[in-house]
């Protein structure tokens, strides 16, 4: 089912525009939104998923007006925010059904069948019995899955999950994002371009409240292709670089020089090498872009 | 580094808007109260008037310490939760590693939380300061200003006790890390001071409870609660050695508190935790295969309404689970229950010691306050618990997301809600029922429990609920939504200060309900409507609530209503609706009933007519007016209708020697039609007053009588109200509330002299003069009769007896109704009353006296004591004063909510079911008085001292009639039982007159000059009558009583005054004794006796040499309390010149010494063994005696029985 969002914008109290004219359409398959903390990911995502109101636009999901009819899309919903707590001295079974039933299953076999299913999806039967507010960040997050995953929803929407996991736990949650994300619409929000290049296949770069960038990975980098230039330099050089070039990222090596990465359209001088763009670059270039 | 801790945490409030919105909370309602009490809104309501000023130390320091209550329930968050917050935002890790030490770190944060308090706190006495200084205040109800009284309030009382409850929540919160416990322990302080108030209640001396009682406030009772009118205007609060030690203790305890968080507290970082550790286990990564395949089962997704009913029912049970695991909750219980023993132990003892049986609407009389207080409390907290649960546990975007609506989750805590509530009852149940049988009583009504604690209750516990949720879903913060609450719940109160009086704008508010064993819960109609309107506005709060709902996140209150505005739709929007709709047609229905229908009468406008009445119609003061002489009653009480009607054909006569021309006439809202059987015309009509004058066509001459048919009804009943004191069982009527009177009454002016002055009326006392001839025309029972003959014929239903004062002339039935026909057969007061019931009746006959009493079935415990009593007294009373003039004696049980009283009718007894019927006698225990045997007593000594001897309507005239009762029946119990029941009855009598006096609104009286006060006429009264006769020896002064009845009995006007009856007591009394009329009868005058030291040495001879110290004092004191402490030639004595020296009259009085021995035991009962008890003549203030006696002494006393007068009666004895 197509997502669709139309000159979504909102602005808060405070005076920051958290959402300015946002209009992106997301159909099946994983979508990652990558950005900076405090691009808006979070605020979109949010308002996506019916809990807080823009100032203005429209969001559509398939037929669901999800603005004004909350109710239905919170049907096809499963979402799980950035950061969340649960009751503390609940099992996850108990939570879980407690949950299924705030989403509407109403025989409790059924709900047994399904909680028995997403604990395994997430690895979690073993544990079924101990208390959630005692499981490390990977397994919350984990049964943060399982909890969307009850009433198999047709828009999932999971807003940074991947941080603070280690990488082994971070592994297994994509794996187990990628295989939901083949029949649903996944919106998956990080700022690890890492998690983007293993798992979607459409991303999109926010940053200040807009949609920078809009496309597949390897439109992104194709778009790119002869413009990015690397070299290695002295670490008393980085600042004319940094003047004189577009430098998107530098990274320092062993020996203490450091290896950067520049956007031109040409050479920019006979020292540097072309590079072949990645997913970086292309964010980077993005965000760039909109400094000026 | 605590100047760093300090200044952060402090400025840190200083940030807070929380901080301003508790200061300013305080000073509001701080101000509006005193606003209040100090006349500013005297204009839309009644004149505030009062006798003590509202700004006197001792006023201001309770009313800062009521306050000071509500503050204890911030400290929590801002003493409590100071070392909590670093955990609950996770800065302690951080923080902790920072150097400082931990004294730095503690001290610093208990300090600044305790500023903020106390600065909170000033905000109670800054209003107070403005209200009492701005310019509506009337002056009249203040003193003069000082700062001091303020000072000390906040230095002895409220700034120690902030700091030892926030030292103790400091160390739970701190050590537990959970401010629910913090709470706990204030709602457990609260629970702590009803149960310390309850085991002490009894005690002698109350010097023990004064130190236990953490605020303090007892103890300042302790040295305070005897001071007269003057004394709390002008004294400042004491320091004295109960208050002292008492402040010691608890700050000593605070500084414990203190000290157990330093030596516990570490700063590491697991909190303390009662439950056991588990095991530890060790955790092993078990991830890293992958899921490759999602294949989740096929289930059913049902949104419908029945499925989301039931989901919230099952959310329900788990929000209810998390109360009753919850540690306030379960604290709570304990202490209820606790409670509920402990007031089992002392069940009815609040009269004269004596306890009652444990009859369950007693057990719920003495528990469902607690219970239902304790209700409104948790309702009020867990409201915002619940509601604030998953934000609280941030899990609320996870719930917010999901697709169950609104509705169900609002549900859902109210039914969780309402699941507690009921726990509470069952449990105030299952304890009263447990306490029942451990007493061995086993009629557990059930039913009764049920439908005041599970019915009637628990529709008030719905109201509340939807109110709670309402206030706190809209807030963030469930402590301020519990303050706010508290505040809403006080709106009603306010509305009545500024005259808003109609109930339909009170909310919640409904006739109550109370219960009797004989009339059950009457009717309960009006409850159910007003609670069923109250439920209808409740509708418009569910919709409102559930527009205002918190689901997501708002981005500000402009976001919020404009969500608001667009979830009004059809269900929420149809429910709002109908229940306005229907909330304001029942208001205008009830509104009509009784507002239009029937005009309401504010406070102020019955205060505007009351001065009307008298600007009016006192010129026709003057006016005679014809005297009743034969009365004949017919009156048809119909108890399942609870209606009446009755006719009066009275035969008035014109006893004076003027003519009479008009008849004035006083009427009540029962009244139908007046025949007059000769000519007259209305003249004047005055409805509003109802007041009307007929003038008649030919005056009645001197000596000529006339004919007056009365016929009155109850106003018919409506849908809302029975309007009619008829009761299905049980009814009780007399005649002043039946029938018109005549001539101006000045019983209905206004007394208070504040009013009267605002009104341009001169001041007036109560009662007039002794020596008023024209008041000695009338006895104080009536003015529009002498004595008069009766008969009277009473009918009622079928199942019912109907009773009214005389003999039974005839019973017959008729149209399926009883009738009963009574006559007297001598002349009586214009006194009489009607009663009717299902009763059974038990009767006796005793020299030639036919005893019955008229009871409620299963009320037999005391029957045989009741007839016993009957029988002693008529024996004493016939022997001692004169003949018995009637040939019946009966006592007719009635409904408690009548009243907890006993009347004496001609022969006739009405006696409430609540004083006597159930109590449980312990013949033996000291400390506890007979009380059926001395109530029947006393109001068969009636039939004597006012249906022979009456008084006439001046001051005084109660000496007569209630003292003299009293005196009676103390005889005649102390003839069955000894001396022993006497210490009890006159010690109670002595506190009841000093805390009486404390309490005057007017002026105090000196006995014989007594203004139908009831603290002087029964309990000052019984003391100085009881020893007035010990000093005169009983016979001689009964033989005084004898002779004063044989001149003054039955007699007409000029009636007698106490003036006459003292001088028969003065002419039997020695001249060494004289002096005990003018101090006991003539003026207020008072001792100050006290034991200072006690020794005893054994002698060769085996006896023991006992010497005491003692000093006796006396002073007298103005009719406000002020003490003087000359005589009239202006002499006076004292033990020096200095500040501590004692001052005294003159002294030349006899004062009793008694020594005891080892107290005598019987059976578990202790008694006082009196070795010496003699009569001593005391010249001095300071006096030393030697006396010599048989046995071991244990105690000795000056004036140890309490005969005297004594403003501390716990300093008369020491042990030795």
């Amino acid at each position: 089912m197509l997502l669709s969002i139309q000159n979504l914008s909102k602005t808060y109290k405070n005076g920051v525009k958290a959402l300015d004219n946002v209009n992106l359409e997301i159909g099946t398959g994983m979508f990652g939104l990558l950005g900076p903390n405090g691009a808006g990911k979070s605020s979109l995502m949010r308002t996506i998923a019916t809990l807080q109101k823009p100032d203005s636009g429209h969001i559509k999901f398939g037929e669901i007006d999800v603005l004004n009819d909350q109710l239905s899309l919170r049907k096809v919903l499963g979402y799980l925010p950035q950061e969340f707590g649960v009751y503390p001295n609940f099992s996850a079974e108990d939570l879980l059904d407690y949950f299924a039933q705030l989403k509407g299953i109403s025989s409790k076999t059924d709900r047994k069948k399904l909680i028995q299913e997403v604990l395994e999806i997430t690895n979690l039967w073993d544990v079924r019995k101990k208390s959630v507010s005692g499981y490390s960040g990977g397994m919350k997050q984990r049964f943060g899955i399982a909890q969307l995953l009850l009433n198999n929803p047709q828009l999932i929407i999971v807003d940074e999950p991947t941080a603070g996991l280690d990488p082994a736990e971070r592994h297994r949650f994509l794996n187990v994002l990628r295989e939901i994300g083949a029949n649903h619409t996944v919106i998956f929000s990080t700022h690890i371009v890492d998690d983007v290049r293993e798992l979607c296949h459409e991303i999109g770069i926010l940053n200040g409240g807009s949609i920078l960038f809009r496309g597949t990975p390897t439109e992104g980098e194709s778009a790119l292709q002869g413009k990015i230039w690397m070299r290695i330099i002295e670490r008393s050089d980085v600042d004319d670089y940094m003047k004189n070039h577009k430098v998107l990222s530098s990274n320092y090596n062993p020996d203490n020089t450091l290896n950067i990465r520049v956007f031109s359209d040409v050479l920019p001088n006979e020292s540097f090498v072309p590079a072949t763009p990645n997913l970086e670059d292309v964010y980077f270039v993005a965000l760039k872009n909109d400094e000026k | 580094m605590l100047k760093t801790i300090f200044a952060f945490e402090t400025k840190r409030w200083f940030t807070n808007p929380s901080f301003y919105i508790y200061f300013a909370a305080f000073f509001i309602i701080g101000f509006l109260v005193m606003a209040s009490a100090l006349g500013y809104f005297d204009a839309f309501t009644v004149t505030s008037t009062s006798n003590t000023y509202y700004n006197s130390p001792i006023a201001i320091n309770s009313l800062i310490n009521g306050f000071s209550q509500l503050l204890n329930f911030i400290i929590p968050t801002v003493i409590g939760a100071t070392v909590y917050r670093d955990f609950k935002y996770n800065t302690h890790s951080v923080l902790y590693s920072y150097p400082f030490s931990k004294i730095d770190y503690l001290f610093g944060k208990f300090l600044s939380g305790m500023v903020i308090t106390i600065i909170i706190s000033l905000s109670i006495g800054l209003a107070f300061l403005l209200a009492s200084a701005l310019p509506f205040a009337n002056q009249d109800l203040m003193g003069p200003f000082r700062l001091w009284a303020f000072v000390q309030s906040y230095v002895l009382f409220v700034i120690p006790n902030i700091f030892f409850i926030g030292a103790i929540v400091f160390l739970l919160v701190t050590l537990t890390r959970n401010v629910y416990i913090g709470f706990i322990f204030i709602l457990i302080l609260l629970v702590l001071q009803i149960v310390i108030g309850q085991l002490t209640e009894n005690m002698d001396d109350k010097f023990i409870a004064a130190l236990l009682e953490p605020y303090g406030q007892e103890a300042l009772s302790y040295v305070t609660k005897y001071w007269s009118v003057e004394e709390q205007n002008v004294n400042d609060i004491p320091f004295d050695k109960a208050i002292v030690l008492n402040r010691i203790i608890w700050t000593g305890i605070g500084i414990l508190a203190f000290l157990t968080t330093y030596f516990t507290f570490s700063f590491s970082q697991s909190p303390l935790s009662l439950s056991r550790k588990k095991a530890p286990e060790r955790v092993i990564k078990n991830n890293f295969q992958s899921v490759l395949k999602v294949n989740l089962p096929k289930v059913a997704f049902d949104y419908s309404f029945g499925q989301n009913l039931k989901t919230a029912f099952n959310l329900a049970v788990i929000e209810f689970k998390s109360i009753v695991k919850n540690w306030i909750f379960i604290s709570i219980i304990g202490v209820l229950v606790l409670f509920v023993i402990v007031s089992g132990y002392t069940l009815g003892e609040s009269i004269l010691g004596t306890k009652t049986y444990p009859v369950t609407w007693r057990i719920l009389d003495s528990i469902s306050g607690q219970f239902v207080f304790f209700s409104q409390i948790l309702i009020f907290l867990f409201s915002g618990v619940l509601l604030q649960q998953s934000s609280t546990h941030r899990m609320n975007l996870l719930v917010d997301s999901t697709p169950i609506p609104n509705w169900a989750l609002l549900f859902s805590k109210f039914l969780a809600l309402l699941g507690m509530s009921l726990i509470l009852m069952l449990a105030g149940i299952l304890s009263g029922i447990l306490v029942q049988a451990y007493y061995g009583y086993y009629n557990f009504e059930l039913g009764v429990y049920f439908k005041n604690m599970l019915g009637l209750r628990t529709v008030n516990f719905i109201i509340l609920i939807i109110l709670a949720l309402f206030v706190q879903s809209l807030l963030r913060n469930y402590l301020l939504g519990f303050l706010t609450l508290i505040v809403v719940m006080m709106i009603p109160l306010g509305l009545r200060k500024i005259g808003v009086e109609l109930p339909i704008f009170h909310f919640n508010s409904s006739p109550g309900f109370d219960y009797s064993d004989m009339n059950g819960f009457g009717s309960i109609r009006g409850f159910l409507i007003y609670k069923f309107y109250w439920l209808l506005f409740c509708g418009l709060l569910y919709g409102l609530t559930l527009l205002f709902w918190r689901r997501g996140i708002f981005s500000g209150i402009k976001d919020r209503f404009k969500t608001a505005f667009s979830r009004f739709k059809a269900p929420i929007a149809l429910l709002m609706f109908a229940s306005l709709l229907a909330f304001l047609g029942l208001g205008y229905a009830i509104y009509y009933q009784i507002a239009i229908a029937n005009p309401f009468i504010t406070d102020k406008e019955q205060e505007q007519r009351q001065i009307r009445y008298e600007k009016d119609y006192k010129r026709f003061e003057e006016n005679a007016q014809p005297r009743i002489t034969d009365v004949r009653v017919n009156v048809n009480l119909f108890p399942k209708e609870r209606n009446y009607d009755a006719t009066a054909y009275y035969v008035m006569v014109n006893k004076s020697d003027k003519k009479i021309d008009s008849i004035f006439m006083n009427y009540q809202r029962n009244f139908r039609a007046i025949i007059f059987n000769k000519e007259n015309t209305l003249v004047k009509n005055d409805t509003a007053l109802r007041f009307n004058i007929y003038k008649l066509g030919r005056p009645l001459l001197p000596g000529d009588s006339l004919q007056v048919e009365i016929k009155v009804a109850n106003q018919r009943n409506t849908w809302l109200e029975d309007r009619s004191p008829v009761l299905e069982n049980g009814t009780f009527i007399n005649n002043a509330e039946l029938f018109p009177n005549f001539g101006y009454q000045d019983s209905r002016e206004v007394v208070d002299n504040d009013v009267r002055k605002k009104y341009g009326l001169k001041d007036r006392e109560r009662m007039p003069d002794a020596t008023d001839m024209k008041a000695r025309q009338n006895t104080y029972i009536s003015n529009n009769a002498d004595w008069i003959n009766f008969e009277a014929t009473v009918s009622t239903s079928e199942d019912q007896i109907a009773i009214a004062p005389g003999y039974l002339q005839k019973e017959w039935t008729e149209n399926g109704r009883k009738y009963f026909m009574y006559k007297m057969d001598k002349p009586i007061l214009n006194f009489y009353a009607f009663n009717s019931a299902r009763y059974d009746v038990r009767k006796e006959k005793y020299k030639q006296v036919n005893l019955e009493i008229y009871y409620q079935k299963g009320h037999e415990y005391n029957l045989n004591r009741m007839m016993t009593s009957l029988k002693n007294s008529l024996d004493y009373f016939t022997e001692n004063f004169s003949p018995y003039q009637h040939k019946q004696v009966r006592i007719l049980e009635f409904p408690k909510t009548g009243g907890g009283f006993a009347q004496s009718f001609p022969n006739t007894i009405p006696f409430s079911e609540a004083v006597g019927f159930i109590a449980q006698v312990d013949e033996d225990k000291p400390n506890s008085v007979d009380y059926p045997y001395a109530i029947t007593s006393h109001e068969l000594a009636h039939q004597w001292w006012a249906h022979q001897v009456i008084g006439a309507n001046v001051k005084g005239a109660t000496l007569m009639s209630e003292s003299l009762s009293e005196y009676s029946s103390l005889r005649v119990l102390e003839q069955r039982y000894g001396k022993f029941q006497m210490r009890k009855f006159l010690k109670d009598a002595l506190d009841k007159y000093l805390l009486g006096r404390a309490a005057e609104w007017k002026t105090e009286n000196p006995l014989m000059y007594n203004e139908n006060q009831q603290y002087i006429h029964y309990n000052k009264g019984s003391l100085v009558l009881y020893t007035m006769s010990d000093f005169l020896g009983e016979k001689n002064f009964n033989n005084v009583l004898k002779g004063y009845i044989a001149e003054v009995a039955f007699q007409n006007p000029p009636y007698t005054t106490s003036i006459e009856f003292v001088n028969h007591i003065r002419k039997a009394t020695p001249d060494s004794l004289q002096y005990l009329i003018k101090d006991m009868f003539e003026t207020i005058t008072l001792y100050n006796n006290r034991v200072s030291k006690t020794s005893s040495k054994k002698l060769p001879n085996g006896k023991y040499e006992v010497e005491i110290e003692f000093n006796v004092a006396k002073y007298r004191t103005n009719n406000k309390g002020k003490r003087v402490y000359e005589d009239e030639p202006g002499k006076s004595i004292s033990t020096g010149t200095d500040k501590k020296a004692v001052k005294s009259l003159p002294l030349n009085d006899y004062v009793e010494i008694g020594i005891f021995g080892e107290k005598t035991k019987k059976g578990n009962h202790e008694y006082d063994n009196e070795l010496y008890l003699k009569h001593y003549k005391i010249n001095k203030i300071n006096n030393k005696v030697k006396v010599i006696v048989d046995q071991k002494p244990i105690e000795a006393g000056v004036d140890p029985y309490n005969k005297l007068i004594d403003t501390d009666s716990n300093d008369n004895r020491k042990s030795i």
